[in-house]
């Protein structure tokens, strides 16, 4: 048996996966199910999300330890899907290692929806969040156009590779500017709360609260911890982007047009 | 209220491309944000918010516990498409309208009712997850 394949294999599944948004516990148990099929005495992996550890150790072979830094997360949840299928097709002995393998590097560099539907999906998503929170169609549409301004800002800050955080104080300020403008200026849209809850929807940290909780509920307490401390940050940046603006227009329109 | 329903539908399904998950779990990631506002909706004249989301969130968890089962799918992609209409967004922004116009009670009513959510979103993500935990291990 290849173990050095197995062993390759394990890391670039939990690579993936923890990549592009899986919880942590997740990652772990994907590799040490995917590390068991070499009956090897040893194995042990620890995941964070940031890094992932992993050791392999059999009187038979060298002790094979591996540390892998996972610097950028994005989300992509279709590629945990299908990581987690191909690892479960290997398990149970539907794939060789090697067919594993080769699924995983495609897995990889599988493309995303493409840009131009992020931004519409993202429009729209505002959009229908302001339905949700009972808006009317004017106000639809005006979450429409912020909901994309932000999709197009988000693409644009991970091409010019920007932090995250920064991204989610300027969203928060387009989101304010651009719902005090048509409000209060071109007086279009007729709710300029509905608005901009709506929109803030598409910026409020759900994968990073999820993973949380549930990364805590499984014992990894460390990832638990970090990854609800993203979440807290995230929301005060929003808070921040948001309320800046508020503020300077609460000042210099006198106090009394919110 | 089927209006509301009906855009919860659009705009889980929406975010799940953001999210890009794969075109086969669009519908059902749709169809579980709906039904978790559904509940929401229908049990928010008990008069209270943290009831109902604790109730919504609690239905969107055995959905989602079941889909993945059912389609052989990690939980969490259903999990987290269905959860997004229940976080507290709007809360949240009431909470900092409130400080901007430096009414200190409401935003630190604001803020403590989001936190609140967010932990009944949490204990109710966790009851179901710990129930299939222990159903998994009894096998």
């Amino acid at each position: 048996m290849n173990y050095k394949l197995v062993f390759k294999s394990a890391i670039l599944s939990g690579e993936i996966m923890l990549r592009n948004g899986a919880e942590t516990y997740r990652v772990e148990d994907t590799i040490n199910r995917i590390l068991k099929t070499t009956n090897f005495q040893v194995i042990e992996s620890f995941v964070t999300p940031t890094g992932i550890f992993a050791t392999l150790d059999d009187p038979s072979i060298e002790m094979i330890t591996y540390v892998k830094r996972v610097d950028k997360r994005t989300i992509h949840l279709s590629k945990v899907t299908l990581t987690n299928d191909v690892s479960r097709k290997y398990c149970t002995n539907q794939l060789t290692i090697e067919e594993a393998y080769e699924k995983l590097l495609e897995i990889k560099d599988k493309p995303a929806y493409s840009n131009l539907l992020v931004i519409i999906a993202t429009g729209l998503a505002a959009g229908f969040f302001t339905i949700v929170f009972s808006g009317r169609f004017n106000d639809f549409i005006i979450s429409t156009i912020i909901g994309s301004t932000l999709g197009l800002v988000d693409i644009l800050f991970k091409k010019l590779n920007i932090y995250k955080f920064f991204y989610d104080i300027v969203g928060g300020c387009i989101i304010a500017l651009v719902a005090i403008l048509f409000t209060k200026f071109i007086h279009f849209g007729s709710n300029f709360d509905l608005i901009i809850i709506g929109s803030i929807m598409p910026l409020v940290p759900g994968v990073a609260f999820t993973n949380a909780i549930r990364d805590t509920i499984e014992g990894n307490l460390l990832s638990g911890i970090s990854r609800g401390v993203e979440a807290l940050i995230v929301a005060a940046a929003i808070a921040t982007g948001v309320g800046v603006v508020l503020k300077l227009y609460y000042l210099l329109s006198g106090g009394g047009l919110l | 209220m089927i209006i509301q329903v009906v855009g919860a539908f659009f705009a889980t399904l929406f975010f799940c491309i953001i999210f890009n998950i794969s075109r086969k779990q669009l519908l059902f990631c749709g169809i579980n944000g709906a039904i978790g506002w559904l509940v929401y909706l229908l049990t928010l004249n008990m008069n209270s918010i943290v009831l109902s989301t604790f109730l919504g969130a609690l239905v969107v968890s055995i959905i989602s516990h079941i889909l993945s089962k059912i389609r052989k799918t990690p939980v969490t992609v259903y999990l987290i498409a269905g959860i997004i209409p229940l976080v507290p967004g709007a809360i949240l922004y009431k909470a900092i309208y409130n400080i901007v116009i430096q009414d200190y009670d409401m935003s630190s009513f604001y803020g403590i009712q989001s936190i609140e959510l967010a932990c009944a979103i949490a204990v109710a993500i966790f009851l179901v997850a710990s129930v299939t935990k222990s159903s998994r291990r009894t096998k």
